[in-house]
């Protein structure tokens, strides 16, 4: 794996240069009943194409930033801040997360 | 000597003489000699014992693609004598004899026979009786592998460089399509790096005699000013960027776009003892002639599929090699058949090679019609020339995502569906004739610059017209090779794949025991995966494959493509031995007072000092100064900080006063704890966020993930580096403060967990009074560039109250005492608030939501099932962190996180997980410690100071 | 203020006086440097005479400590952004255009995102700079707008001579052709695994940014490629001359 992305900020770095925060999914809005939750939390929809991600330009900028990635082909489409990607993008997430070990949080190794 | 007289386009000096040791005897060879290709002109025909059955191997390929002839120079494996230059002093050593190359003990393999070692052997043979496994292994360890790593290696004393080169195009191969490709994009603007494998650029024209072609196409691409790098080897294709190895740098290459003008490699036949000495592709024979003017043999049997093998034939017989017999597997040979016809040598159509005899090297070749029937006729000579084809080079495309498909017309596989970005020219691409390769590098150059949007309306029509006349070339070409069977199985070992000592019989029986895809069969047998990377063998195994399963080659496909493309050290690929470490601006003190360096996490950090006992004990009895600069520490500000952070924790600090501290727990959406610290209000707007050391920079990823969502009114700032940071803690602690600052220390003035700013021997600090140790203290926040300076400073202030600098360690010993817990050491990814006995961190109470609020609601209302207590041992023994807690029935119930001796309580403390319910005072526990049985105590309040009397003091 | 402790003048009339020191002080004494104390700041000034300093990065390359080089970081809305720089540079153009750096009123101004920057400036000017910028920021137009005094979050060394480019090869995987990063380009990215920034100052001239604590590990990897293609450590003043000659010959630079 040695493709590169794009950061918005900085321009084309290697990927190394970059954490993955995971699939941009939405958080929900209100109190969600407790299997909500619990999708919420630990599922994932882990697709085999086109998925919407998070990035974080960890060696650089240090700011995050959506791509649109083929996961099969690492061919990244495109990349934007958040506040770019609109309605479509974040607006509300808590899948995933800094360095894509989601509800684990920072600095945790992945639950089985 | 086999030296022929002078070439026109030998490579060799003859005047000057280089002389280097080969098994410690001198060998002299000519300056641009090969090691192999002096030795061979010295009589040399044994190269090297083969992998698995120790049989004699001698030059095949003669240009590095074969493993006959690797070798050790100057104690590095894996060199290939025959493209190695000879070197004054130089010292070549054979590999995987013992005793010696000419007597090897473990030829036994190979003459008792085939019945011991096929495919799967060593599993299906040291698997009984299972104890004796290790004794089997480690005779097999031995056993096994090519050659010694070396010691400079092993101490990594052996200089390796990594160098990054960007560019627009890179083009792999430094023939007539790669030449001509790199200097086409390159005149049109291209910033072009050309990567070879050989001494000097020019491919196969160097064994066809085309020396001024070549000098003309290196000429056009030096004047473009391409950078060429010769003996260089791509290792892969890594989504556009491409290692090559070159000598002692690893270029890791990026460019935006790839011409591949790899060329292709000639396959050898397969029959009865093809690994033979003296059984040598055409190409070998030809480039051991022309480069080196050495005579490959006297007598020589040529058996060929194609006209490759007739063009070798006529070369043989130009250098005075005796032509014994030329068998075509064709039944109508190709053109060059009547130029050997003229030179009075016939080319029986229809026949190939069945046998290759001899006991040390070829003595006899066996030629039959392709049918089977008619009679047999046996040759004499010490040279069998065989050429089976090629098959294209075709890794580092396919590896790029091109597809590979046999084509029946031609009777090879060739390169279909070259994703974006990647080009392919020359023989690799299926061009063969020569103005036809140069049109190919054109064309390839020219898409290629144009993709970087590069060229003109000039260059643009030339697309064109190329595109056209490659099209008529690729029409006209006739079918130019035909797949041959294999030969003569009953005769003797058939080799498929001569790194791994794979047969015919192998992939006959590995289809039998139900291996019956190639990629199945690859693993089965390791064919393909030795050093020539399939190199000689996929087309081979391919075949067998085909004939034993009765698919057509198509159904068949090959293995995967994979790096690398050729062997490469190790110590190529790790780089320069440097680690990033993250070091204090006091570190250099530490290093001075004797500290005990070790990692922590990203840190070099001073465990202790020597003493780590007496360190802690210092602390309660005078004072201790700890570096603690490796803390997180984040500043966040703006008029929604308040809010920002209340979202974040589950207590709440919109309501914290400036000037006072609270610590927090961030937790996730899952109710796990993630992270813990201090946090200090510093004016309305503004609040400094400490962090544990190891989750520093996660946390300000966690920050500033939620603040891209919420687009709150907060800055962050990440001061973790920027400044550091001491703490000073002790019953002595305010006297020396007040040797060093004028600010007001009284417990009135200054409080616990009071934050204020003042001048600590006169640099400005933020000094937070916070008890991580147990006893009062001062945590010193300041800028970096004065770290050893408030260091000194505190230290001299401190001398005469007894103060002592801790380390690391002391500090756990001090924190254990009081249980504050560490994350990740106390608690996992499994562990809740709740959980770790701090129900009253979670303000379930706070209207607003907050990020794992649902899930805390849930935990708040099931009881956890293990709860993380203090205990305590009786007798002096500490138990390893990571000892089990029984629970009544004798089963795993929990684990010790934290122990330790505490020199003050004079008893082993420490935290563990127990089932709930013994999370009482008083409640026994059993551990069970690496054979060990002890009964700890449970406690439930801190150790040392149960109520903090001392740190509000 | 709530931030005093972040500021370097914060220590002048002290009885104490401290220095300020670099990260890589230890590292640049140990290779022989000459220290002479400039605006609070211990600075390697130079090693060998002058002509050997200068001959390093006229034939090879030469790198010099600067981690005294005051740095601010600027936050504020896009707009908010552009004129606080402008008020802060006293008017003088500063294009806070992405990729780019500005060199404006004896600083760098190094847009790293629409909302946040970074400007580098010599120590003698970073307080009134900076007093300059809180001002402006006061007056933003959609608060919160911050000024942050980040000296000492970034190390910082010059590389500069004709194999400079080949040095950064040995480390750093930024393309840094003149074709791609021009003068004044500005690259925030991975040196040698650890977040930096890169700033082509002048042809053969860069500045890189590193954290503070990584500096000793960032001077041995700089050293170990440095020496390797036959350079050595230089003093700042030598990138003065250096600033000096460059100006003479017309190339954009700055002393």
């Amino acid at each position: 794996m040695s493709y590169v992305l794009s950061c918005p900020n900085c321009g084309v770095r290697e990927v190394t240069d970059f954490g993955f925060g995971g699939e941009v999914s939405a958080r929900p809005k209100s109190r969600p009943t407790f299997r909500e939750l619990n999708t919420y939390n630990y599922f994932r929809r882990n697709v085999a194409g086109v998925q919407r991600e998070w990035w974080f330009h960890r060696s650089g900028c240090r700011a995050w930033f959506i791509a649109e990635r083929n996961t099969l082909t690492n061919e990244v489409l495109f990349t934007a801040r958040p506040e770019e990607v609109g309605e479509a993008g974040p607006g509300g997430r808590g899948q995933g997360g800094p360095d894509g070990r989601g509800e684990d949080g920072p600095d945790r190794p992945a639950a089985a | 000597m086999s030296r022929l007289p002078e070439q026109p386009g030998e490579k060799i000096s003859r005047q000057r003489v280089v002389r280097f040791k080969f098994d410690g005897t001198i060998v002299e060879a000519y300056e641009g000699d090969t090691i192999a290709s002096a030795l061979y002109a010295a009589g040399r025909r044994t190269f090297s014992r083969s992998f698995k059955y120790h049989r004699r191997r001698g030059l095949m390929c003669c240009s590095g693609q074969c493993p006959n002839c690797i070798v050790a120079v100057d104690g590095a494996p894996g060199a290939r004598a025959c493209t190695e230059p000879a070197r004054e002093g130089m010292q070549v050593e054979h590999l995987n004899a013992r005793p010696g190359l000419e007597f090897d003990a473990m030829r036994a393999t190979d003459l008792v026979g085939g019945p011991f070692t096929p495919p799967g052997f060593y599993y299906k043979t040291f698997i009984k009786p299972r104890r004796w496994w290790p004794l089997y292994e480690k005779i097999l360890r031995h056993a096994a592998g090519l050659g010694r790593l070396r010691e400079e290696q092993q101490e990594r004393e052996w200089r390796t460089e990594y160098r990054r080169r960007h560019a627009d195009l890179l083009v792999v191969g430094g023939g007539a399509a790669g030449l001509r490709a790199a200097s086409t994009a390159a005149r049109l603007g291209a910033d072009v790096v050309l990567v070879d494998e050989g001494p000097e650029p020019g491919g196969r024209l160097l064994i066809d005699g085309r020396g001024e072609r070549i000098a003309a196409l290196v000429g056009e691409v030096e004047e473009a000013r391409v950078e060429t790098l010769s003996r260089a080897s791509a290792l892969g294709y890594f989504d556009g960027m491409v290692p090559v190895w070159q000598g002692d740098t690893l270029h890791q290459v990026r460019a935006r776009r790839h011409v591949f003008a790899t060329g292709t490699i000639e396959q050898p036949l397969v029959f009865a003892g093809n690994d033979l000495p003296g059984v040598m592709l055409s190409d070998g024979a030809r480039r051991l002639m022309a480069l080196y003017s050495v005579r490959p043999g006297t007598r020589a049997v040529v058996a060929t599929t194609s006209d490759r093998g007739l063009e070798a034939a006529i070369a043989l017989h130009e250098a005075g090699v005796e032509i014994a017999a030329v068998a075509d597997l064709r039944s109508i040979p190709g053109s060059p058949a009547g130029t050997l016809k003229r030179l009075g040598i016939e080319v029986m159509p229809a026949h190939t090679v069945v046998e290759a005899r001899g006991r040390k090297a070829v003595t006899q070749a066996v030629l039959q019609r392709v049918s089977g029937g008619g009679e047999e006729r046996t040759f004499d000579c010490d040279l069998v020339v065989v050429s089976g084809g090629t098959v294209p080079a075709s890794s580092l495309p396919l590896q790029a995502g091109a597809q590979s498909r046999y084509d029946n017309s031609r009777g090879n596989f060739a390169l279909t569906e070259l994703p974006e970005g990647v080009h392919a020219a020359g023989e690799v691409a299926g061009v063969e004739e020569f103005e036809a390769v140069l049109r190919s590098g054109e064309l390839a150059g020219l898409e290629a610059a144009h993709a970087l949007g590069l060229g003109d309306a000039a260059s643009r029509g030339r697309v064109d017209e190329l595109r056209g006349r490659l099209a008529l070339a690729r029409d006209q070409r006739a079918a130019v090779a035909v797949p041959p069977p294999v030969a003569g199985s009953r005769r003797g070992k058939c080799f498929a794949c001569l790194c791994e000592d794979v047969t015919s019989k192998d992939i006959h029986l590995s289809i039998e025991e139900g291996y019956d895809s190639i990629e199945l069969s690859k693993r089965y047998t390791t064919v393909t995966m030795g050093p020539c990377q399939g190199r000689m063998c996929q087309l081979p195994a391919v075949r067998l494959m085909a004939q034993e399963t009765g698919q057509s080659l198509e159904q068949v496909g090959t293995t995967t493509a994979r790096p690398p493309w050729v062997s490469v050290p190790m110590g190529i690929l790790g780089g320069r031995p440097f680690e990033p470490a993250k070091r204090s601006s006091i570190h250099g003190r530490h290093r001075e007072l004797g500290g005990n360096v070790k990692w922590a996490g990203d840190w070099r950090r001073p465990y202790d000092y020597g003493d780590p006992r007496g360190e802690a004990l210092a602390v309660h009895q005078a004072a201790g100064l700890i570096d603690v600069s490796t803390l997180g520490k984040l500043l966040v500000r703006g008029p929604d900080a308040g809010e920002f952070l209340d979202r974040l924790y589950p207590n709440r600090f919109s309501n914290l006063k400036p000037g006072r501290i609270r610590y927090g727990v961030i937790s996730s959406d899952a109710g796990r704890i993630v992270d813990d610290g201090t946090i200090c209000r510093l004016d309305d707007e503004s609040f400094y966020v400490t962090t544990t050391s190891s989750g520093a920079g996660a946390v300000e990823e966690w920050f500033s993930w939620w603040l891209a969502d919420w687009a709150m009114g907060v800055h962050l700032t990440d001061l973790t580096q920027g400044l550091s940071a001491v703490n000073l803690a002790g019953p002595r602690a305010r006297e020396i403060m007040a040797k060093v600052t004028g600010l007001d220390c009284s417990n009135e003035a200054f409080a616990y967990l009071d934050g204020k700013r003042a001048a600590i021997a006169g640099v400005a600090c933020l000094i937070l009074r916070i008890g991580f140790v147990g006893e009062v203290g001062y945590e010193i926040h300041f800028r970096a560039a004065y770290g050893e300076h408030v260091w000194d400073a505190l230290l001299e202030a401190g001398a005469e109250f007894g103060i002592r600098p801790f380390g690391l360690e002391p500090q756990r010993i001090l924190r254990l005492q009081k249980m504050h817990i560490l994350v990740g050491q106390d608690t996992d990814s499994e562990s809740t608030p709740f959980g770790a006995a701090m129900p009253w961190i979670v303000k379930l109470d706070k209207d607003e939501d907050f990020i794992g609020k649902w899930a805390l609601e849930h935990y708040a209302q099931t009881p956890s099932a293990t709860s993380l207590v203090g205990f305590t041992l009786p007798d002096g023994y500490v138990p390893t962190e990571g000892a089990v807690v029984l629970d009544g029935a004798g089963s795993a119930a929990g684990q010790v996180t934290s122990a330790r001796y505490s020199p003050v309580l004079g008893k082993v403390i420490g935290m563990a997980w127990v089932p709930s319910a013994l999370a009482r005072d008083e409640a026994r526990v059993t551990l069970s410690d690496v054979g060990r049985t002890v009964t700890a105590e449970i406690q439930t309040k801190p150790f040392y100071d149960p109520d903090g009397e001392v740190l509000r003091s | 203020m709530s931030f005093e402790f972040l500021h370097p003048e914060a220590v002048a009339n002290d009885a104490w006086a401290p220095i300020a020191r670099s990260p890589m002080e230890r590292r640049a004494r140990a290779c022989g440097a000459r220290f002479e104390v400039r605006e609070g700041w211990s600075v390697a000034v130079g090693y060998g005479s002058a002509e050997h300093d200068d001959e390093a990065w006229r034939s090879t390359v030469g790198w010099a400590d600067v981690s005294h080089l005051g740095k601010l970081e600027l936050q504020a809305s896009p707009d908010d952004l552009r004129t606080i720089a402008a008020d802060g540079a006293g008017g003088a153009g500063v294009s806070l255009e992405l990729g780019r750096a500005t060199r404006a009123a004896g600083a760098w101004w190094c847009p790293l995102s629409q909302a946040r920057a970074l400007v580098v400036c010599d120590p003698g000017v970073a307080a009134g700079l900076r007093e300059r910028l809180s001002e402006a920021a006061a007056g933003a137009s959609a608060p919160p707008a911050s000024v942050t005094d980040v000296t000492t979050a970034f190390a910082a060394m010059t590389l500069a001579g004709p194999h400079a480019r080949e040095v950064f090869a040995r480390f750093c995987a930024i393309d840094l052709r003149p074709s791609v990063t021009p003068v004044a380009g500005l690259r925030p990215g991975s040196i040698a695994r650890q977040p930096g920034i890169v700033l082509r100052e002048a042809e053969d001239r860069f500045l890189m940014l590193f954290g503070w604590a990584v500096a000793e590990y960032m001077w041995t990897v700089v050293d170990d490629a440095g020496c390797a293609l036959g350079g050595r450590p230089v003093g700042v003043d030598a990138l003065a001359a250096l600033g000096r000659a460059a100006e003479e010959s017309g190339v954009p630079s700055h002393a």
